[in-house]
Parts: C-alpha cells; sequence; structure tokens
C-alpha cells in the first residue's frame, strides 16, 4: 500500500495504527523500536507521524508503517483519516493513570468504526513504574472485546516484542511465526588517514566524559 | 545469565500470571497474506565466534551533546575464516534486529568511560543500517571483567589487522618492485630487438 512521504518496498507491509491517551508511550515505544533510545522527555505528538518498522521472520521480512497518532485531543485533528485502511492496532495505556485505562473503550470504540474485524493488541505500558494504579488484574476490557493483552514496559523493554509479533502472527494466519536474524551484511573496507583519526579521537574524548543515560544494569545481567 | 527481558519485581511476576497475559484471548480475524517460510541467513556463517557476550549499547547524539541507547543483547567478534578480517556485530534481544555492524581496524581505540569500568567506548564506521555512518559507540557490560575481556580482545585484534595490513603492504611493495624489474627488463630487450638485424625474432631471444 503506498502511504504518502513513504518508499514502497517489496515485501509485506501493514498499516498499524497506535491510539491511547496522551502521554501513555505511543511514540516513546515506537522510538525504541527504531533506534533503540528511550526518550524520558514528553513532548506531545501533533496529528501523526508514520514510522516505517521492519522486522525479520522466518517467512522473510516484514513491515510495519506506524501511524503513531497524538493522544491528546487538542492535537488530535482529523481522526477518522488517521483510521482508515489500518490493518492492525494497538491500543495503549498508561498503568500508572486509571483515567488512561478509562478512556480505552472510547479509543476502541472510535477505531472500530472505520477498521471493522482487524486484530488489536491492549498495551499497559510502564509496568516498571512501582506504584501502579492500574493491576493486572483490573485488567478486563480486552477480554470482552476478543482483544490481546500484554503488559509491557518501554523502559525496561519487557514484553516490548509480543505486540508486533502477534499482529505479524495474526495478518500472516500463523501462529508459529516467528523473529529471527537479521541478515548481517559485509561492511565495506574503507581507510581512514591520519587526520580524521585524530579528530575522531578527540571527538571520543569529550563524549567519554558525557555520562551514560542510567546505572541500571537490569537488561544486561 | 537470566533472559534480560525476564527481569522484573516478584510482585508483577505474579500479576501477569494472573491476568495470563501471553494466553490468546484475540479474535478470530482472517490473514490478509500468505507467507512462506524462507530460509534463515544470519550473514555470519562465514565467520568463526571470537567473544559473545551480552552487553547494552549507546550511540553518541552529537546534536544533544548525550549518549542514547541503540540497543540490548548480545555482542559478538566474528572473525572471517577465509580473510580473517573481523567485525563486530550486536543485535537487540528479542527482534534480533543489528545494533553495531563494523570492521575491527588496525586505527580501532577501546577508551575507558569516564562514569563506568563497566564501559567503553570507541570510534567506528558502521554499517548496521546498510550505509556507513559515523558513530561513537559507548558499551556496558555486567561486570567489570566482561568489559575488560572485550576491550582486550579488541584491542588484539586491532593489533593483529595492523600486522596484517603491513604484511599487504609490504607484499604489495615488493610485487611494485617486480612489477618495476620486468617492465626494465622489457625495455632492454625491445631495445636489443630494434638493434637486432632481423626484426623477426627468434623466439628463444625474445623469452630470454
Amino acid at each position: 500500500m503506498a502511504l504518502p512521504n513513504q518508499g514502497t518496498v517489496d515485501y509485506p507491509s501493514f498499516k498499524l495504527v497506535i491510539v491511547g491517551d496522551g502521554g501513555t508511550g505511543k511514540t516513546t515505544f515506537v522510538k525504541r523500536h527504531l533506534t533503540g533510545e528511550f526518550e524520558k522527555k514528553y513532548e506531545p505528538t501533533i496529528g501523526v507521524e508514520v514510522h516505517p518498522l521492519d522486522f525479520t521472520t522466518n517467512c522473510g521480512k516484514i513491515r510495519f508503517y506506524c501511524w503513531d497518532t497524538a493522544g491528546q485531543e487538542k492535537f488530535g485533528g482529523l481522526r477518522d483519516g488517521y483510521y482508515i485502511h489500518g490493518q492492525c492496532a494497538i491500543i495503549m495505556f498508561d498503568v500508572t493513570s486509571r483515567l488512561t485505562y478509562k478512556n480505552v473503550p472510547t479509543w476502541h470504540r472510535d477505531l472500530c468504526r472505520v477498521c471493522e474485524n482487524i486484530p488489536i493488541v491492549l498495551c499497559g505500558n510502564k509496568v516498571d513504574v512501582k506504584n501502579r494504579q492500574v493491576k493486572a488484574k483490573q485488567v478486563t476490557f480486552h477480554r470482552k472485546k476478543n482483544l490481546q493483552y500484554y503488559e509491557i514496559s518501554a523502559k525496561s523493554n519487557y514484553n516490548f516484542e509480543k505486540p508486533f509479533l502477534y499482529l505479524a502472527r495474526k495478518l500472516a494466519g500463523d501462529p508459529n511465526l516467528h523473529f529471527v536474524e537479521a541478515v548481517a551484511l559485509k561492511p565495506p573496507e574503507v581507510t581512514i588517514d591520519m587526520a580524521m583519526q585524530q579528530q575522531h579521537e578527540a571527538e571520543l574524548a569529550a563524549a567519554a566524559a558525557q555520562p551514560l543515560p542510567d546505572d541500571d544494569d537490569d537488561l544486561i545481567e | 545469565m537470566a533472559d534480560p527481558a525476564e527481569h522484573r519485581p516478584a510482585e508483577e511476576e505474579e500479576e501477569a500470571a494472573a491476568a495470563g497475559e501471553d494466553e490468546d484471548t484475540g479474535a478470530q480475524v482472517a490473514p490478509i497474506v500468505k507467507l512462506e517460510e524462507v530460509a534463515v541467513t544470519t550473514g555470519e556463517e562465514e565467520e568463526d565466534v571470537l567473544l559473545d557476550m551480552k552487553a547494552k549499547l549507546y550511540r553518541f547524539d552529537k546534536e544533544g551533546n548525550q549518549w542514547k541507547e541503540r540497543g540490548t543483547g548480545t555482542v559478538k567478534l566474528l572473525k572471517h575464516k577465509e580473510t580473517s578480517k573481523v567485525r563486530l556485530v550486536m543485535r537487540q534481544a528479542k527482534t534480533l534486529k543489528i545494533c553495531a555492524n563494523h570492521l575491527v581496524v588496525a586505527t580501532t581505540k577501546m577508551q575507558e568511560h569516564a562514569g563506568s569500568d563497566k564501559s567503553c567506548v570507541w570510534h567506528a564506521l558502521d554499517f548496521a543500517d546498510g550505509e556507513l555512518k559515523e558513530e561513537l559507540f559507548a558499551i556496558r557490560f555486567g561486570s567489570v571483567e566482561n568489559c575488560k575481556k572485550f576491550k582486550d580482545t579488541v584491542e588484539e585484534i586491532a593489533e593483529q589487522q595492523g600486522k596484517n595490513e603491513e604484511k599487504e603492504s609490504e607484499e604489495a611493495s615488493s610485487a611494485a618492485e617486480l612489477v618495476e624489474k620486468l617492465t626494465v627488463t622489457e625495455a632492454t630487450q625491445e631495445e636489443t630487438t630494434e638493434k637486432g638485424e632481423a626484426p623477426a625474432a627468434d623466439d628463444k631471444d625474445a623469452k630470454a
């Protein structure tokens, strides 16, 4: 499917709509998958941002065009327009904010009005936070509506691959589909001259003095 | 080493189990594509693994003058079976996407990170996204020992690559000298031929 400002690819691609209240972590989640970074700073999304996200599976490469939408009403705009031709969806809420869970039915209703019968994942984000307001057993909406539910943390990467894996399996109708190693292409050889080398070393010395973002080794050990 | 993504407070573990979060409660939706299983290639088939450790990788954002996370997963040093070139490949856990992919060359230098003795930093021309990009990387390991092992191994490889390059350039220059000598010989022969009485020189002479 051709999308504005996005090149088409020769492997299967799907339009994924991501909705949920403002500040629940939709953009942070997408960015985490795109570049690996975890953005702490909150900058509300205006309208919609579309990001292509590729995954390598045992059935070849696939792409999700992630329509990361504005959660805040005042930045929303023409919402139905964003949903049109959506092939799968993620509804995000924040387990540290009851209100964001309370609004899930509204997001679901709006989505289903435009996109009938598409696979949808409900994600309870920020489960790394100690004082959560919505406990796992209080999450029941997905049972009524036959949605898949995952507790996730964009910060700790807990279950961060599961929503995409679930959607890919449903879209392909293959419960055994799984992620495999992306091909590590041979890097080209380049010669580095002395002047460049010295510049790199100076830059490196400056960078080495900057602290790393966090000090928890949870993900390594 | 425990699976990194499984690490979380026990309280949540119980709740997650109660919620049965892995159970498929999804609706019966019709698939929209038919995908055939394909042969999986990692691109690492021609290489031997010199090192394989869990780590967290960061890249330096020059504009923002800050380190940003790049991925958490497995870092490997891979030596090509034929060319003996060594590269560093790091993959994100679970999605197995590539977060770093570059050659370890003679000029690759590991430096300590000021704030952490489990971390080190280096410069690379990285090919993770399929195009060469200048990157400053920082990597953090679970222990000081692992960091030291990584740093020492990379430095050893860089030194070895330097030696290999020297050897190659020596071979190249001796080859060049040889070509020069051959050219001189040919020139002499040409002169001889020109001076010779018969233009159609004897085969034996020409080959001498």
